[in-house]
């Protein structure tokens, strides 16, 4: 069937997987363990997947349904029912996706319907939604998807016609006859485009010709938003369903020592209390006690009542202002090397100037304003789970693993989640679900009270890294030594890694600043807990260190910023970084211009500028912050954007958005702490983030492009502390080199 | 006889332990899921709904102590999803994920019910109790002011 379709989605998927992978951290992860069942760990499991659109025709005896591909459902009346497969997370891509078969299908928008897929990765290929891929990776299989069912629903109308589909067009939900004024819906071709055969290469549309893709669609679900209606994981109800509430052991390894839980079942309401034994897998439970309820409120309740003591095991002294003492440490003074080129020691030798900084940041948890939450009913022989979700493929992975099952018995139904900032890709808190469903024989829905989310979560790695470059008698960048200490994400899949490994320190040597002396080193940071993927990842720190390094060295030079920045570029020479140099440029001399960059300010102002690339989009962002004593306001921020061909730019926009509010968040006040192994922070009291009275105006322009597209869930986010650091700089003569900026401590 | 409460204009009894809060009582006895569950001490916002017209925050609220009382939630807000904040909502396209935009929507519509033209700063101070994590709070501020010069033209 259609190879060079086949093929090309094989070898996207593959792609895919690699790119993922690779953003992930995971290719140093052995693949006989426990991950070599899931989509993203190799790509040599996508053999044999059948492809998205590979489910032709699957009911092409069905008069009533046209359904070219495992996406599109065209029933008889004209209405049309989009899957999305990749997960929605608040990012927008159930509108994006879709929005991008209907454009190519020339489907009437207001027909649409767009439903989200349950977990099949054989039928929807990975649905394992991060590292900003979704955009990446489906663009063009959408298209694909789109422009096969109009091609059949153009010939099916020929045929009708008895001429040539040279003689027929598409336009919103008919198609037209050339040479008279004839046409048909789309409802009334149903039956005879099932029975047409799938074109071998569709032809997509001219960018000229986009209904809908570059614009900005409204979002599909914001009407159930707006009246409550929107069913998250954390609402869905299911016959003899139970509540469950848990509390975890606070430290990575402890166990169970003792649970007294004679007053937990005295709580009105309460129906039993389950321990959760550890789940030593990636993604697997840390082990703890539930208490079963007929509602969530007797479940806490409940919680609050047992009597838990831990063995809090070899983590438990884990203190992070001894740790992060440490880890500066350990990048002041040599360290492990992962890349060197050309010749750091006579560009040393030779500097006309020298700088030096050490930058740090704190561990991060994601906060969703959704605790995690899932429901799961356990059977004799199949499971069923409902779940806020960025990973149906894990979930399936886990709990076939955990119950025995073949994946193929475990139903995920993948929910919206209520955030999830790449918190919900793991699933264990719907493998605890299941555990608990399975010991007391009914679905559970079990959620995390916000104490638990913060303390036992996946945290966002802390960090310390030394940054030394020699400037030469033209001011120009000569040599750069980079060294970098950070409890990496491989650890979640083996413990036993002790330094940051080269794949995950890469970024020094691939950064498109391209210095040609240049010596990277990765110093010693065992984990100590759970680490994971948070939005933009390790691009967080990336964007800090270079972005305020590199106003650094500007002053040094005696020049501005946006000069540095240029003058760094510009002196990079290596041809495969032409296209990074010349896009980065390009939005930094956009948020330049329309911040005014340069522009004098009134006393106690200061206008900051940092660029990006992460996730293989541009962003450039501008701070204006005013100060206000020792505090300060962010006024406005100007963002500029490379993200290829635009999708939705409404959509765009809100991910600027987003990521400047989560940037302040992570700049002024975010910052988990553990004390003897356990994390300090419990609630939104304790764990301060951004409100309304600290959000600034948001701009954000885009550079027209017809490059390939590419995501925007975590680009925006590295650039804006740079930026800020830069313009309070500017405004006070405070240079800020942790973060965050005002730590809350208890 | 048995207690009871009044919630999107038709009565229920109070049927479950006096102090569990209004919010389980909500989304756990009567399934109105439309108001969330963010923090449970009262420092997100997410659970905001109205007592007797004043936006209140039902996860630290016992149920018992709202006996007699009037309840709106997002699901009763209006007949046919038309209130001029919801409107504007949509109108701005304000949601990402949506988890907290019930009580961002509650509270402003307790602000506009006293105060019709807030100023900037008094939005900022009316919606500083409501977090959103996915960032949405300039579009919330744009379709607040929205929906304040619609009900002018209303008046």
């Amino acid at each position: 069937m259609r190879p060079d379709i086949q093929g090309f989605l094989v070898a996207e998927r593959k792609r895919q997987a690699q790119e993922l992978a690779s953003t992930l951290g995971r290719l140093e992860i052995d693949r006989r363990q426990f991950l070599k069942g899931t989509a993203i760990a190799a790509g040599g499991l996508f053999i044999g997947v059948s492809l998205p659109m590979s489910s032709l025709a699957a009911s092409s005896d069905k008069a009533t349904e046209f359904n070219p591909n495992a996406f599109i459902h065209l029933q008889e009346n004209g209405d049309l029912l989009i899957y999305c497969g990749r997960c929605e997370m608040g990012q927008g891509i159930s509108t994006a996706l879709p929005s991008v078969v209907a454009d190519e299908m020339e489907a009437d928008w207001s027909r649409v319907r767009v439903e989200q897929a349950e977990g099949d990765q054989d039928k929807y290929g990975s649905q394992a939604t991060g590292g900003s891929a979704s955009i990446r990776t489906m663009y063009e299989p959408m298209r694909q998807a789109g422009a096969s069912a109009r091609e059949m629903l153009v010939a099916a109308a020929a045929k009708v016609w008895n001429t040539s589909p040279q003689n027929c067009y598409a336009k919103q939900h008919y198609v037209y006859h050339n040479e008279n004024n004839n046409k048909l819906s789309y409802g009334e071709l149903v039956a005879i485009a099932a029975n047409m055969p799938v074109p071998e290469s569709p032809s997509l549309k001219n960018k000229e010709d986009f209904e809908y893709i570059g614009k900005s669609l409204p979002r599909h679900d914001v009407g159930m938003v707006v009246e409550g209606k929107r069913i998250y994981g954390a609402d869905v109800k299911v016959p003899g369903m139970q509540y469950a509430a848990i509390v975890h052991c606070p430290v990575m390894g402890g166990t169970l020592k003792s649970v007294d839980k004679t007053e937990a079942l005295k709580v009105s309401g309460v129906t039993a209390v389950v321990e959760v034994a550890p789940l030593k897998v990636p993604f697997g439970s840390l082990g703890g006690v539930a208490v079963v309820a007929n509602n969530s409120w007797s479940a806490q309740q409940g919680v609050q009542k047992l009597k838990v003591e831990w063995d809090k095991g070899e983590h438990g002294s884990y203190d992070t202002d001894v740790y992060m003492k440490q880890l500066v440490e350990n990048v002041q003074k040599p360290a492990e090397k992962i890349a060197e080129r050309g010749d750091l020691q006579s560009a040393f030798d030779r500097a006309k100037h020298k700088v030096s900084a050490t930058y740090t940041e704190g561990h991060l948890v994601h906060a969703p304003m959704e605790p995690n939450a899932s429901v799961v009913s356990v059977h004799d022989n199949h499971c069923e789970v409902w779940a806020s979700t960025q990973s149906p493929d894990d979930i399936q992975s886990v709990l076939s693993g955990f119950l025995g099952m073949d994946k193929k018995s475990i139903k995920v139904n993948v929910m919206i989640c209520g955030g999830a900032f790449g918190r919900k890709f793991k699933c264990d808190y719907v493998q605890e679900a299941a555990a608990i469903s399975k010991a007391v024989g009914t679905p559970i829905q079990l959620t995390w009270t916000r104490e638990e989310d913060t303390k036992t979560g996946y945290y966002h790695s802390n960090s310390a890294q030394y940054i030394e470059a020699s400037l030469d008698e033209e001011g120009n960048v000569s040599g750069w030594l980079h060294r970098i200490a950070f409890p990496s994400i491989n650890t979640l899949f083996d413990p036993s890694i002790q330094f940051a490994p080269a794949n995950a320190v890469s970024e020094i040597e691939n950064h498109p600043f391209g210095i040609a002396n240049l010596r990277s080193e990765s110093g010693l940071a065992p984990a100590h807990t759970r680490i994971g993927w948070y939005r933009a990842v390790y691009a967080i720190f990336w964007g800090l260190g270079y972005g305020v390094f590199a106003d650094e060295l500007a002053e040094k030079a005696g020049v501005d910023t946006l000069t540095m920045l240029n003058r760094i570029y510009d002196a990079n020479t290596n041809p495969e970084q032409e296209e990074q140099v010349r896009r980065s440029k390009a939005v930094l001399a956009l948020a330049a211009e329309k911040s005014g960059f340069g522009k004098s300010l009134p006393e106690g102002e200061g206008l900051g500028i940092a660029v990006h690339y992460s996730f293989q989009s541009y962003v450039a962002m501008a701070v204006h912050v005013r100060m206000k004593g020792d505090d300060f306001e962010v006024v406005r921020v100007d963002t500029a954007l490379d993200c290829g061909q635009v999708l939705n730019k409404d959509g765009a926009a809100a991910q600027q958005e987003g990521a400047v509010a989560m940037g302040i968040s992570l700049s002024k006040y975010c910052e988990i702490t553990f004390k003897e192994g356990a994390v300090v922070n419990g609630n939104f009291n304790d764990y301060p983030v951004m409100r309304i009275n600290d959000m600034p105006d948001v701009h954000t322009h885009f550079i027209e492009s017809d490059a390939a597209p590419t995501g925007l869930g975590e680009p925006g986010m590295a650039p804006f502390a740079p930026a800020l650091i830069n313009a309070i700089y500017q405004a006070s003569g405070k240079r800020y080199r942790s973060l965050p900026i005002q730590p809350q401590r208890t | 006889m048995s207690k009871t409460i009044t919630i999107n204009n038709k009565s229920y009894d109070i049927d479950v332990p006096e102090d569990m809060p209004l919010l389980w009582f909500l989304r756990d006895r009567l399934e109105f899921t439309g108001t969330k569950f963010g923090c449970g001490k009262a420092l997100c916002g997410a659970c905001t709904v109205h007592v007797d017209g004043q936006a209140t925050r039902s996860c630290v609220m016992p149920v018992g102590a709202l006996a007699g009382r009037s309840i709106t939630t997002i699901e009763g807000l209006s007949d046919n999803a038309d209130h001029p904040l919801q409107k504007a909502w949509l109108e701005v396209g304000v949601p990402q994920c949506g988890y907290c935009q019930a009580g961002q929507i509650m509270n402003a519509a307790s602000l506009l019910a006293t105060n019709a033209s807030p100023s900037e700063k008094e939005i900022e101070t009316a919606m500083q109790g409501n977090i959103c994590r996915c960032g949405t709070y300039q579009r919330i501020k744009q379709a607040i002011n929205i929906a304040a010069d619609e009900l002018a033209k209303e008046v």
